[in-house]
């Protein structure tokens, strides 16, 4: 049993689900989750995510779970009220008009009659929806569904709101308006997850991030956490690759049409005698800079099966 | 406002939102209120019934026999209730709510159990919402219907709004079965032929469950008539053959009342959406006041052979009267009860499926 803990809005330390038939979906999951922060989780399809996503909101019973959720035992039925949610398939009722769909899910989590219209007015304007307002849903496009969805699942002002998949079916406009909207959230001081699979998306506004490959946490923290042990110094120099490199602890490199040495975890200041001894060998330096991988190539790496260095069978029943 | 009503109402809205964009909704509304008018076009005078202002001369039924209040009640409860309200406007409201659970489960559920309401009373509150189309159905065409009953009949009977209620339950008999089928399937097709399947089952149930009791009943009202004739026989070769016929009934009977009791039994478990529906007639004190054709050809003198279901004593008269009095007896907390608490097992069974379901 995890105490209640009041600095995380979410603090996963045990999560397993087994679902029916035995397919193995969640395992072990541990995640921390601070206040006030975006954090993104990321995996391939399968990965468990929206099933992790869906522990956390009480839609999917899990196997076992240890951790709180704003201070409460998962799965506490009141919490609910202080948290937003977009599902990733949602489908929202055709009859209603936008304004209706925010007020009816203000009602649901409990926002008295008057702040749940003020609160509707204001969430359809930040999601551009205003104009819209008084539309049938079965009228708007996908894009417009989610916006609306991103206000319903704000209308309860919650301290921890859950986005599974919110830029999808979205255009590239759409995507840079969401995106400006969750930094709006967090201004707020509201709590982002954010459940995507698009790396761009995560890596351009969340502080934290989560790894899942196959049921399991693979990687956790923040970028810069996870792209540290990528780290390394580049030096970009013209003329051949010299023969000492190795004894350096260099790694050949071509940039730009140049050769350049790579080095692993190492400081500017221990690159300088490299640096003085190309020199002093007659080669040109065009540049010297810190380089660390993407998060795209640490979630290849992740995803990727290092046996058969091909990518990791979809789903989390494969080693079961 | 408490959060428990502010959820209740909000489905509530969002129930009556949904019907509100359903064709069939305003359809079968418009369907109602040409039922009542028929109804009010018809009526009852000294000379016949009369239709608007036509007469239809049809030989004895006048006002002299059927008061204009009794011919009304008469029309509102067996054509009005019993026909289209139970029959044709059932149907109309199951097929128009029909999708109510099947979308629930597939569509909506998400974003309605993630938020602070347990799935039980989610389950339990879009089952009472989903009552929201006959209660609306039911109480446009009473509404209409004491009307035309006060200017046409020149009765204001208030009454008629028992109508409600009995509807309502009675509806709720076959809603339970298509809101838990629904839930379970995902399927708006397998829960409509579950359910119309079901209603088959029931109402073939209360036909046994009569057939039987009508059985049982000509045994023991012949069992009655032969021990009368037996105390006023002097000659022992008049009481030999009673004395046979009544062996015969006794071993009829003792056929007959096990079956009937199994079928009761089976009735007792299930509801009784037929005698729901007659309650209404209990209710407006009409049953057994309209005329019968007398039988009395069939009386004491009948021919063995010939007599009611095979009896030779029993006249169809005091069978009918003691099948009423068997079923005017029966009471109304076992008419409904026993239907809630089908209703309430089948319910809970639901609402534990619902909670204890991955979606």
């Amino acid at each position: 049993m995890v105490e209640a803990d009041a600095s995380h809005a979410l603090h996963l330390t045990l999560v397993d689900k087994i679902y029916a038939g035995g397919v193995h979906a969640l395992r072990s999951i541990a995640m921390r989750v601070s206040k006030g922060e975006i954090f993104g989780l990321l995996g391939p399809n399968g990965a468990g995510k929206s099933t992790l996503v869906k522990v956390v909101t009480t839609i999917v019973r899990p196997t076992r779970v240890e951790g709180t959720v704003l201070g409460h035992p998962v799965g506490h039925i009141p919490t609910l009220g202080r948290i937003g949610y977009l599902p990733e398939h949602h489908r929202f009722p055709a009859y209603l008009t936008g304004r209706q769909c925010v007020e009816f899910f203000g009602a649901m989590t409990g926002v008295e009659k008057r702040q749940r219209r003020r609160r509707a007015n204001e969430l359809l304007d930040t999601v551009g929806m205003l104009v819209w307002a008084d539309k049938r849903i079965g009228s708007y496009s996908k894009g417009m569904q989610q916006r609306i969805g991103i206000a319903s699942a704000m209308v309860n002002d919650p301290e921890l709101v859950i986005l599974d998949e919110p830029t999808d079916g979205v255009d590239p406009v759409g995507r840079r308006e969401i995106r400006d909207v969750l930094l709006q959230i967090r201004a707020r001081g509201t709590t982002v997850f954010l459940n995507s699979h698009l790396l761009s998306e995560i890596e351009l506004v969340c502080d934290r991030v989560a790894i899942m490959v196959q049921g399991r946490v693979a990687k956790q923290g923040s970028i810069e956490e996870l792209t540290r042990d990528s780290h390394c110094m580049r030096v970009v120099f013209s003329g051949a690759s010299p023969a000492w490199a190795a004894e350096v602890g260099g790694v050949a490199a071509m940039d730009r049409g140049f050769h350049a040495l790579d080095f692993p975890k190492a400081s500017s200041e221990s690159v300088q005698p490299i640096l003085d001894r190309l020199r002093s060998e007659g080669r040109t330096l065009h540049s010297f800079a810190e380089t660390r991988e993407s998060l795209e190539a640490v979630f290849m790496r992740e995803v990727t099966d290092p046996t058969s260095g091909r990518a990791r069978p979809i789903g989390a029943e494969a080693g079961r | 406002m408490n959060i428990v009503w502010m959820q209740t109402w909000a489905l509530l809205v969002d129930a009556y939102r949904e019907l509100n964009a359903r064709k069939l909704f305003w359809i079968a509304l418009v369907l109602n209120a040409l039922v009542v008018a028929v109804i009010g076009a018809l009526g009852i005078d000294e000379k016949g019934v009369t239709i608007i202002v036509w007469h239809l001369d049809i030989q004895g039924v006048t006002s002299a026999l059927f008061p204009p209040e009794q011919f009304y009640h008469t029309l509102f409860a067996s054509f009005g209730v019993g026909f289209w309200l139970a029959w044709i406007s059932t149907i109309l409201a199951l097929l128009s709510t029909a999708t109510i659970f099947p979308e629930l489960v597939t569509g909506g559920v998400d974003t309605l159990v993630s938020k602070p309401i347990s799935r039980p009373r989610l389950f339990l509150t879009k089952f009472a919402t989903g009552l929201l189309f006959t209660l609306a159905q039911v109480l446009v065409f009473t509404t209409l219907s004491f009307f035309v009953l006060g200017i046409r009949g020149g009765v204001w009977s208030i009454g008629l709004f028992v109508a409600v209620p009995i509807m309502l339950i009675f509806y709720s008999y076959l809603y339970c079965v298509m809101a838990v089928v629904g839930s379970l399937t995902r399927s708006v097709i397998a829960s409509v032929i579950v359910t119309l399947l079901f209603w088959v089952f029931v109402w073939v149930a209360h036909l046994g469950e009569q057939f039987t009791l009508l059985g049982e009943t000509v045994q023991r009202v012949e069992i009655a008539a032969i021990e009368k004739r037996l105390e006023q026989a002097q000659t022992v070769d008049g009481r030999a053959p009673l004395e046979v016929d009544l062996s015969e009934a006794k071993d009829s009977l003792a056929v007959w009342r096990p079956i009937h009791l199994s079928l009761f039994a089976l009735k007792t478990a299930l509801p009784k959406a037929s005698e729901t529906i007659q309650l209404l007639n209990r209710s407006l004190k009409q049953v057994a006041d309209v005329p019968t054709i007398d039988e009395d050809e069939m009386g004491d003198g009948a021919v063995a052979g010939r007599g009611f279901l095979g009896s030779k004593y029993a006249r169809r008269r005091d069978v009918q009267a003691a099948v009423e009095r068997d079923m005017t007896a029966r009471p109304v907390w076992w008419i409904v009860g026993t239907s809630l608490m089908f209703e309430a097992a089948l319910l809970g069974f639901g609402a534990w499926r619902f909670s204890r379901r991955d979606f």
